[in-house]
């Protein structure tokens, strides 16, 4: 990225490019069962994350900030998930929504459910619920934008944080 | 108005006693369940049967609705496989039911009978390990390529399960408490 990831930035810098990242997520729609139902309700008028600057929907990966996985993942989907994840150009965030995406929820024993998605892709913020309700997602939402905010942008383009870190040694 | 044919639906009792007529005693045994009926048939004459049911006129049953399997292993009787028939002109149903052995289960195809049959088969082919004789294409459908085992066999191992026992009443122990 030239300067960027070779100097330490200034902290007023800093604070204005995850200012201005925080507030501009376009949004990849990645529904696979029910939750995919309030992710779309949290994009409509009534609840309307458009109001923290979520937009919905990129046309695809390649223009897309944010990847929300909003349900069951099967070992088969599991293949597409990464490849749309690995289109979507850095910076780029993850949040996994409701049970299913967290860990496999009901799903926990099946034997083609993916029991989790972090094991594919790294998540940023997990939502819990089966499914959530739209207020959820927003308060993920907000967390997100809490973490970038924080965010030190030579690490996240460092590379690093593009691979899977599950959560728990299931 | 020409005549034109009946689109009243059939008793089972009616469907039993045409079949009984044309296959005599490789129908193994009817049952009428919930207004359906239900013929186990000899997996000898299980495609005659089934194009017997889609091109006699008074039967007619033009829709193929599914296809499955049923494991009976624990009580010994193999695999079963169960097919469900409805005519669209009638608006009668059928069940045919063909007997599989516990090993190396086999049943012809009736995928030349009913198009719909040839995916309902390969699932069925690839979650209950059936082998569909005749079948065109029966390789896996809904699993992944690379997956092994026969995950609906009630013998599956749920390798999640192995590592941490189902937290919740096992399926059957309250009947056998009741009784």
């Amino acid at each position: 990225m030239g300067l960027m990831d070779q100097v330490e930035m200034p902290q007023p810098v800093k604070f204005i490019l995850n200012w201005g990242r925080r507030y501009s997520l376009w949004v990849m729609n990645f529904g696979l069962a029910c939750c995919a139902i309030e992710l779309i309700a949290t994009s409509t008028s009534k609840h309307d994350f458009i109001r923290l600057g979520v937009i919905p929907f990129a046309h695809g990966p390649r223009q897309a900030d944010l990847l929300v996985v909003a349900g069951t993942l099967t070992d088969k989907m599991a293949p597409a998930l990464k490849r749309v994840y690995d289109q979507i150009p850095d910076p780029k965030y993850v949040i996994s929504f409701g049970s299913c995406s967290n860990c496999g929820g009901p799903y926990w024993d099946s034997y083609s459910v993916t029991k989790g998605v972090d094991q594919i892709v790294p998540v940023d913020v997990y939502v819990p619920g089966c499914p959530p309700r739209p207020e959820a997602l927003l308060h993920g939402i907000i967390k997100l934008q809490e973490k970038i905010g924080q965010e030190d942008i030579r690490e996240k383009w460092s590379g690093k944080l593009t691979q899977p870190q599950p959560s728990s040694a299931y | 108005m020409a005549s034109s044919p009946s689109r009243s639906p059939l008793r089972p009792t009616e469907i039993f006693q045409r079949l009984r007529a044309q296959f005599g005693d490789d129908i193994l045994a009817t049952e009428e369940v919930h207004g359906h009926a239900v013929v186990n048939v000899r997996p000898g004459r299980y495609q005659e049967l089934a194009a017997f049911l889609r091109d006699d006129p008074a039967l007619d049953f033009d829709f193929f609705d599914f296809l499955t399997g049923v494991d009976y292993q624990p009580k010994g009787r193999g695999f079963e496989v169960v097919t469900h028939l409805y005519s669209n002109r009638r608006n009668h149903h059928v069940r045919l039911k063909v007997a599989c052995e516990a090993e190396n289960p086999r049943c012809p195809t009736l995928s030349g009978v009913w198009n719909g049959a040839n995916w309902c088969e390969r699932e069925t082919a690839e979650l209950f390990g059936i082998e569909f004789e005749g079948h065109p294409h029966l390789v896996k459908l809904v699993l992944p390529e690379q997956f092994e085992g026969h995950p609906l066999r009630k013998d599956f191992i749920l390798m999640t399960r192995e590592a941490k026992p189902w937290p919740g009443g096992v399926e059957g122990a309250e009947e056998e408490v009741a009784e």
